[in-house]
C-alpha cells in the first residue's frame, strides 16, 4: 500500500507540473512587443483600450505607464497572453504604473520579473481582473517580492486573479484606502494574500491555499499611513504549510509556516465565515509588532544579501514611531470552520514546538501572544464561533509563564 | 527513514488513521518531490526574439521620425556639424551617464533671447531646443577620433511646456529614429587607461525622462544654469553669447555665480568640487520641488544647512537603501555613511541616482569618499 501511495505521489508530482500548477515554458515561440506595448503606454489616450493579442512575449525592461486616466490593457485570457520578463535587464518591476486614474488590467498572464511582477502606486482607481501573476519556477527566494502589488491607492478591485510564487506576498495591497480583494486563488507565496496599513478593505471569496502564510492582515511602522476597518470572509484557507522561502530581514521572514491567517498590530478588523483548514502551526493568529520584532531580533537577519524589490523589512526602531499603536484591537472572529487533518502543531516552525509543547494532539485554532497594549491594560478582542476551538493565549511578554487556553473570557457580549 | 516511522505508528494506531497519516506522509513528499521537479533551473534556449508590430502604435503625433528632418546639422549627420543658428555649450561639472561624452547645443528661436538667471537654469524663450549627443569615442584617449553616437535627446520649449524626445542612432551613423519606449545598447570603448570597457547603455523612455527632468510636476531641463555655464579660464562660453545679443539682463561678469570643474583640483576646493558633483547628480530630484523631496535630503550647492546635505539626518523610508546605516553622512566615516553606500552601489534597489547609469562612477565617488573622510567632525 505505501509504495502506491508513493507511486501516486510521484504520478502527482508529474501531474503537478501542467499548466495547472506551474507553466512549462520549455520550446515557447517568444516574440517581443517591447517597443511598441511601450509605445503604446506613453502615447494613449483616455478611455483607449491597448488590446494584447493571445501569445508570449518576452521582454528585457519593465514598461512604464504614468499619468493616465481611464486606460484597459487586455488580453486574450489567462495564459493565452503572456507577459514574460525572464530576460530582464533593466528595471525591477515587470509593469510600473504610477499617478494614474482609472486603469484596468485584464485577462493576461505576467510572470518572473526580477522584482515586483506588478505595482501601482499613486492611482485612484486600479482594477486587476483575471490576471495571472506568476513566478514559473515554484518558490525560491530569488523572486520578485510582490506578484500584485498596489500601494499608495485607492478604489482598489482585485478580483479573479492568481497569483504563484512571491518571495513576499502574492497579493498585496499596501498603504491603500477602499479595497476588495475578492475571488483570487494565491498559492505558493510566503503570504498568499497580504494588506497593510490599509484602510476599508475587503477581502473574501478567495481560496489561500500552500502558501507559508495564507491571508495576512499587518500594520507596520514608519510608513505613510496605517490601517484599520477590515473584513476578511467566506474565504478558503488552507494547507498553508510551505515552508518560508522570504528574504531574511523582510517582515513575511516572521511568518512561521502552517500559518493561516495572521493579524499583526491591526484595528476594526472582522473575520468570520471563512474555512480554516489544515494549518499546521496555527489556524488564526494575533499578534503584536513587538513579538515579531523580537523573533526578528532572534534569528539574526543576515546581513549583505539584499533582495530586488520593495519588501518590507523588520523595523526594530519602530518605538521611533510615535503615531504607530504597534498591538492589534477591536477584533470580531466569528462563524468561522475550523479543521485539521494535522495531528501535532508543526516541528517546522518555533512556535510549531512551542504549540506542541503546550497543546499537544491539536493544532491550535486561535493564538494571540498575549501583549496588550500598557496604556489600554487590555485588548477589545471577541470570539464567537459556532464550533470548539482550541485557543492559546501565550502570555509572550512574560516568557509564557501565563499560558492560558481559555478563550471564554473573549467571548462576545 | 519515512517508511520506519509510518511501521512504528501502525503498531498503535487504527488503519484510518494510518491512511490518513501516510496520505500526509505522501502529500508531503508530493510536495518535496514536486519543489524539486518544478524549480530545477529553466534552460534558456538562445532563441532570437522576433520584434512584432502590435496594432495601432502610431508616433507620428509624437513629433518627426528622424533627427535628420530637424535640419539641426549641416553635412554628414554623424559628423554633427552645426547649423549655423546651433549655440554650442558646455558644463563645468556634468552628469554622470556610464561615462558617455556629450555635444550639446542650444537652438534658439530667430531673433530671441535667453534671459539670465542667478540660480536656476536660464529662462529659455518658447521655441528653444536643447540638443543633447550621447556618444562614446572608440578610443578615450582621442576624444576627437572615432565615435560611436548612441542617442541624440532634444527638449523642446513648447506652448504647453517643455517636452524630451529621444531619437536613436543606427549602427550605420546614418540617421537617428524617434524611440520613445527606450532602448539598450551594448557599448565598448577603451578608456584613459587603454583598458576595456564596456555596458548596456540605456536610452530612456519618454515616461523615464521625467523621472530626472521634473521640477514642481513640470518638465524643466537640469544642467543649463549660470554657475554652470561660466566657464572657468579665458574663453567663456556666455561672455561670447552676451556680446551676440543673446543672453538678456546678465548683471556684471564679477557676480556671476560658479561651480568648480570635479575632478580639476586647481577650479575649486574639495568642499566645492564634491557638492558640484552631488548637485549635477542628485539635486535635480533632491530638493525642495523635486521628486525625493520626502527624503529630506538637499543636495543643491546652494543648501547651507548640514542635516539637509545629509550629516547626521536618519534615512526616510529608504528601506533597504540604507544599507543598515544610521545616517545619511558620519562626517571622517564614509563606510558609514548611506549617501557613500547608495552611490557606491549598481544594484538596482540600492543605487543613486536611480536613472541614468549602470556603472559606478569610480573617479566621482572617490572624491566623494576624499570629502566625507576630511569633513570636519
Amino acid at each position: 500500500m505505501r509504495s502506491a501511495i508513493l507511486f501516486l505521489g510521484l504520478a502527482g508530482v508529474l501531474a503537478s507540473c501542467s499548466p495547472d500548477y506551474l507553466n512549462e515554458r520549455e520550446g515557447v515561440q517568444w516574440k517581443s512587443i517591447q517597443k511598441d506595448l511601450q509605445t503604446r503606454l506613453i502615447t494613449a489616450q483616455s478611455g483607449d483600450t491597448i488590446r494584447l493579442p493571445e501569445g508570449y512575449y518576452m521582454f528585457s525592461r519593465s514598461l512604464q505607464l504614468d499619468g493616465k486616466d481611464s486606460l484597459v490593457i487586455l488580453g486574450a485570457g489567462m495564459d493565452k497572453t503572456v507577459l514574460s520578463f525572464a530576460n530582464q535587464e533593466e528595471g525591477a518591476e515587470g509593469l510600473k504604473i504610477s499617478n494614474a486614474r482609472a486603469i484596468t488590467l485584464q485577462d493576461f498572464t505576467i510572470e518572473d520579473a526580477k522584482g515586483d511582477n506588478i505595482k501601482v502606486n499613486d492611482t485612484k482607481g486600479i482594477t486587476f481582473r483575471r490576471v495571472k501573476s506568476q513566478w514559473t519556477g515554484g518558490p525560491k527566494t530569488e523572486n520578485g517580492a510582490y506578484a500584485l502589488y498596489p500601494v499608495i491607492c485607492t478604489q482598489v478591485l482585485i478580483e479573479e486573479c492568481v497569483a504563484i510564487g512571491a518571495s513576499d506576498a502574492g497579493i498585496y495591497v499596501g498603504q491603500s484606502d477602499t479595497v476588495i480583494i475578492r475571488n483570487n486563488k494565491a498559492y505558493w507565496n510566503v503570504a498568499g494574500i497580504e494588506s497593510e496599513n490599509s484602510s476599508h478593505v475587503e477581502i473574501y471569496g478567495n481560496e489561500a491555499f500552500e502558501n507559508t502564510g495564507g491571508i495576512l492582515v499587518f500594520d507596520l511602522p514608519a510608513l505613510t499611513r496605517y490601517g484599520k476597518g477590515i473584513k476578511v470572509f467566506n474565504n478558503i484557507v488552507r494547507d498553508n504549510n510551505l515552508a518560508n522561502f522570504a528574504p531574511a530581514g523582510n517582515i513575511v521572514a516572521t511568518v512561521p509556516p502552517g500559518t493561516g491567517l495572521m493579524l499583526l498590530a491591526t484595528r476594526e478588523i472582522e473575520i468570520f465565515d471563512n474555512q480554516i483548514l489544515d494549518n499546521s502551526t496555527v489556524g488564526l493568529a494575533i499578534a503584536s509588532y513587538d513579538l515579531v520584532a523580537a523573533v526578528s531580533a532572534e534569528s539574526e537577519a543576515e546581513q549583505g544579501t539584499v533582495p530586488d524589490g520593495t519588501a518590507q523589512t523588520v523595523n526594530n526602531n519602530f518605538r521611533l514611531d510615535t503615531l504607530y499603536n504597534s498591538y492589534p484591537n477591536d477584533i470580531l472572529i466569528r462563524d468561522n470552520v475550523y479543521a485539521n487533518s494535522h495531528w501535532f502543531p508543526t516541528l517546522k516552525s518555533d512556535f510549531g514546538k512551542l504549540f506542541l509543547l503546550k497543546s499537544p494532539f491539536s493544532v491550535p485554532d486561535i493564538v494571540w501572544d498575549g501583549i496588550v497594549d500598557k496604556e489600554l491594560g487590555r485588548i477589545d478582542l471577541c470570539i464567537q464561533e459556532k464550533q470548539d476551538v482550541v485557543f492559546l493565549n501565550l502570555d509572550a511578554a512574560n516568557d509564557f509563564e501565563n499560558l492560558s487556553k481559555d478563550e471564554s473570557v473573549f467571548a462576545c457580549k | 527513514m519515512i517508511l520506519k516511522t509510518s511501521l512504528r505508528m501502525k503498531v498503535y494506531l487504527p488503519v484510518s488513521k494510518i491512511r490518513i497519516f501516510l496520505g500526509t506522509l505522501a502529500s508531503v513528499f508530493f510536495f518535496l518531490a514536486c519543489l524539486y521537479a518544478c524549480t530545477s533551473e529553466k534552460k534558456q534556449n538562445n532563441q532570437v526574439i522576433e520584434e512584432v508590430a502590435l496594432d495601432g502604435t502610431d508616433t507620428k503625433d509624437i513629433g518627426p521620425a528622424t533627427l535628420s528632418s530637424y535640419g539641426f546639422f549641416v553635412g554628414k549627420l554623424a559628423d554633427l556639424q552645426p547649423a549655423n543658428d546651433l549655440i554650442p555649450y558646455e558644463l563645468n561639472t556634468p552628469l554622470f551617464t556610464d561615462y558617455a561624452h556629450k555635444l550639446r547645443f542650444i537652438k534658439l528661436p530667430e531673433g530671441s533671447t535667453m534671459k539670465y538667471h542667478p540660480s536656476e537654469v536660464l529662462d529659455f524663450p518658447v521655441g528653444t531646443v536643447l540638443i543633447k549627443n550621447f556618444y562614446y569615442p572608440l578610443d578615450f584617449r582621442q576624444p576627437h577620433g572615432e565615435r560611436n553616437i548612441i542617442e541624440t535627446r532634444l527638449l523642446t520649449h513648447k506652448e504647453a511646456g517643455w517636452e524630451a524626445l529621444t531619437y536613436v542612432w543606427n549602427e550605420e551613423q546614418t540617421e537617428a529614429y524617434l524611440q520613445i519606449a527606450g532602448d539598450t545598447r551594448a557599448v565598448a570603448w577603451l578608456d584613459e587607461q587603454g583598458q576595456n570597457r564596456q555596458v548596456n547603455y540605456s536610452v530612456p523612455s519618454v515616461t523615464q525622462c521625467k523621472g530626472c527632468h521634473e521640477k514642481s510636476e513640470k518638465l524643466m531641463p537640469i544642467g543649463p544654469t549660470v554657475r554652470q555655464l561660466n566657464q572657468h579660464g579665458e574663453a567663456n562660453q556666455i561672455v561670447g553669447w552676451e556680446e551676440n545679443g543673446w543672453l538678456s539682463e546678465a548683471p556684471p561678469k564679477h557676480t556671476w555665480p560658479q561651480v568648480p570643474i570635479w575632478d580639476k583640483a586647481e577650479t575649486g576646493v574639495l568642499d566645492a568640487r564634491a557638492r558640484a558633483w552631488l548637485e549635477i547628480n542628485c539635486a535635480h530630484c533632491h530638493r525642495a520641488e523635486g521628486p525625493a523631496k520626502t527624503s529630506g535630503l538637499f543636495l543643491l550647492t546652494s543648501e547651507t544647512n548640514p542635516l539637509h546635505v545629509g550629516v547626521g539626518k536618519p534615512p526616510v523610508a529608504a528601506g533597504k537603501g540604507s544599507g543598515g546605516l544610521q545616517y545619511g553622512i558620519v562626517p571622517g566615516k564614509p563606510e558609514e555613511s548611506i549617501l557613500y553606500y547608495r552611490i557606491n552601489s549598481s544594484h538596482p534597489g540600492i543605487m543613486m541616482p536611480e536613472l541614468g547609469r549602470k556603472l559606478i562612477h569610480t573617479e566621482g565617488v572617490a572624491l566623494i569618499k576624499q570629502w566625507i573622510e576630511e569633513m570636519e567632525k
